[in-house]
């Protein structure tokens, strides 16, 4: 793969997708939830996209309950990623799109990549984001009646309620933190 | 009655046909999770109607162990613990693409020499894993001795592993920036590190010696029997367009005649460095994928000795912070693992740990294929097909 092959691919989505970046060699459009298949559509049919690589999400939230919390303040909403790619080259498009999270639902793709089906129902039961028109949506990994989406921010790993990790030891404690030891009562 | 029957004028059974048709309710059968053709553990629903399958829904999560969420709670060294565990089958090849999307986001440049053990020891992973494949697959259709053979060969390959990383399954031998001293090569000091164990060299070439007879024994015993090739030929056979609109990568996907591999097209390791071919299939039944995998060890062979001809000297860690805080930013780095793509979308908020880990693995997108491919046909071509699709629990569920 030459370094042209990839500009040209990379120019002809970004003149057609306003709103799109490259960042870390990765090709990032955002469109509004609304266009959301249409958006594929258009990828799969005009840019040769037909490789459905992956759909996930993710929350964006100031309030984590566990792990690290954003260090700027962002809007509280689910972001959509969709991943597709060729398979005569290393061209790959990731579409997000960001939707509320009151009410979170969005457009199901399975009526144009079928390889969406089971993508859409890991982010129905991780999340709870409710894909419309999608054919089988139920849980895909939990047990039907698991209460709660482990992905969200707000879900508490209860291991780590119960014992605290202790690979934290190692990260904290480092000068650059700047802990002081003390060496008292030795 | 006391005929002798003459051998060459038996009746032929298998042109004896039943030309009475009973309708007959469909039957659920539950395969599953605990079967051994399912790898771990696969739950699938059946719907037969005689020996034919009208439907089938596979049920996951008897595996899922949630590590997208444990990644978020982790720094980014201890999440190539978990990642080794993904595909454990083979484990190293599960941490380049992770490692090489935390370099990229911290833009760090990797020794020369760092990428070379890189692209040996996943190279090895592959060979292991198309191995336990060539076992495997025959015992579940049937023939025993190929699985014994396999075992012992793959343990050359699994001794060379553990020689240089520690571990034969769980390597966890990648450093963000390079990789660890090997685990064999004595104790060390700063000015001199022995990043190999003495001896590596020579013990790859014979073991690689010993992997090509491996790959001709199985050619001959496995691909050269009559029975496997009329249990898997023309059976299973997936169209391209299906495969690329599902997402189903690697072997499964060359072997319906798309010559899509990542360590061509990409530049995640120094593949171009070497040259090797990329087998392709013609019809996409079972047969060819079991075929363009078994190619593959000998192409992965033929790139570690030249590896092994070619390797650079110099140091194998580049210079990292001491403690790994990986900047704002998003990438997605995937790579060509022994069972199709594998990539790890990275979203970054500056911490200590990823705010969020997308792992996307090849095993869940080939067996979403499996409703489909399964659809009309026989149940005792359920196993071969299955066992075709080379998948590990541990790859799907994740």
């Amino acid at each position: 793969m030459n370094q042209s092959d990839q500009n040209e691919f990379v120019n002809s989505i970004q003149s057609k997708f306003q709103n799109s970046s490259v960042e870390f060699d990765t090709l990032k459009i955002e469109v509004d939830s609304h266009s959301w298949i249409d958006t594929h559509k258009t990828l799969k049919a005009e840019f040769n996209l037909k490789f459905f690589n992956w759909l996930s999400a993710v929350d964006w939230d100031n309030d984590v309950k566990i792990g690290d919390a954003p260090k700027e303040p962002v809007t509280p909403s689910f972001e959509i990623i969709s991943c597709l790619s060729k398979t005569n080259s290393d061209d790959l498009v990731i579409s997000s799109t960001k939707i509320s999270k009151e009410d979170p639902q969005i457009d199901s793709l399975v009526e144009v990549f079928g390889g969406a089906n089971w993508h859409e129902r890991e982010a129905y039961e991780m999340f709870g984001i409710n894909f419309l028109n999608h054919p089988n949506l139920k849980k895909l990994y939990l047990p039907d009646a698991y209460e709660g989406n482990p992905l969200l921010k707000s879900f508490e790993l209860i291991s780590r309620e119960v014992k605290p990790w202790p690979g934290d030891v190692d990260v904290e404690g480092m000068p650059e933190d700047n802990i002081v030891v003390s060496e008292e009562g030795s | 009655m006391a005929q002798t029957m003459d051998p060459n004028n038996m009746p032929i059974l298998s042109e004896a046909s039943v030309s009475v048709e009973i309708e007959t309710e469909d039957m659920t059968l539950n395969i599953g999770p605990q079967h051994p053709s399912t790898h771990g553990v696969l739950r699938l629903v059946a719907k037969i109607n005689g020996e034919k399958i009208s439907s089938v829904e596979p049920v996951l999560g008897y595996m899922h162990r949630g590590y997208e969420k444990l990644a978020e709670v982790r720094t980014y060294p201890q999440v190539t613990t978990l990642v080794n565990r993904i595909d454990w089958v083979s484990g190293f090849a599960n941490e380049i693409p992770f490692i090489a999307g935390a370099e990229k986001l911290m833009e760090i440049e990797v020794p020369e020499r760092a990428q070379y053990i890189r692209l040996i020891l996943t190279e090895m992973a592959r060979i292991s894993s198309h191995f336990v494949f060539n076992g495997a697959f025959p015992l579940e259709i049937g023939a025993l001795t190929p699985i014994f053979l396999a075992m012992e060969d793959r343990e050359r390959v699994l001794d060379l592993l553990e020689s240089v990383t520690g571990g034969r399954f769980h390597p966890n031998f990648n450093r963000i920036g390079g990789v660890k001293p090997a685990a064999g090569a004595g104790p060390t000091t700063k000015k001199d590190i022995q990043d190999l164990p003495a001896g590596f060299y020579h013990d790859t070439k014979v073991a690689m010696q010993k992997v090509l007879e491996a790959v001709d024994r199985f050619e001959d015993l496995i691909g050269g029997n009559e029975v496997f090739q009329i249990r898997t030929k023309n059976v299973g056979v997936l169209p391209k367009e299906v495969a690329e609109e599902y997402g189903v990568s690697g072997p499964i996907l060359r072997a319906s005649g798309v010559e899509f591999d990542l360590r061509k097209q990409s530049n995640y390791l120094p593949y171009d460095k070497f040259d090797f071919e990329i087998p392709i299939g013609e019809n996409g039944d079972c047969f060819d994928r079991w075929s363009v995998r078994t190619s593959e060890m000998r192409e992965s062979a033929k790139i570690i000795l030249q590896a092994i001809d070619d390797m650079p000297s110099g140091p194998i860690q580049a210079k990292v912070p001491k403690v790994i805080k990986v900047p704002k930013g998003q990438t997605y780095v995937r790579a060509e693992n022994p069972k199709g793509e594998m990539g790890y979308y990275i979203i970054s908020e500056g911490g200590l740990g990823p705010y969020r880990l997308k792992i996307r693995t090849a095993s869940f997108s080939n067996i979403s294929i499996l409703p489909i491919m399964l659809e009309g046909a026989l149940l005792p071509d359920l196993i071969a097909i299955m066992g075709s699709l080379d998948f590990v629990l541990g790859d799907v569920d994740r």
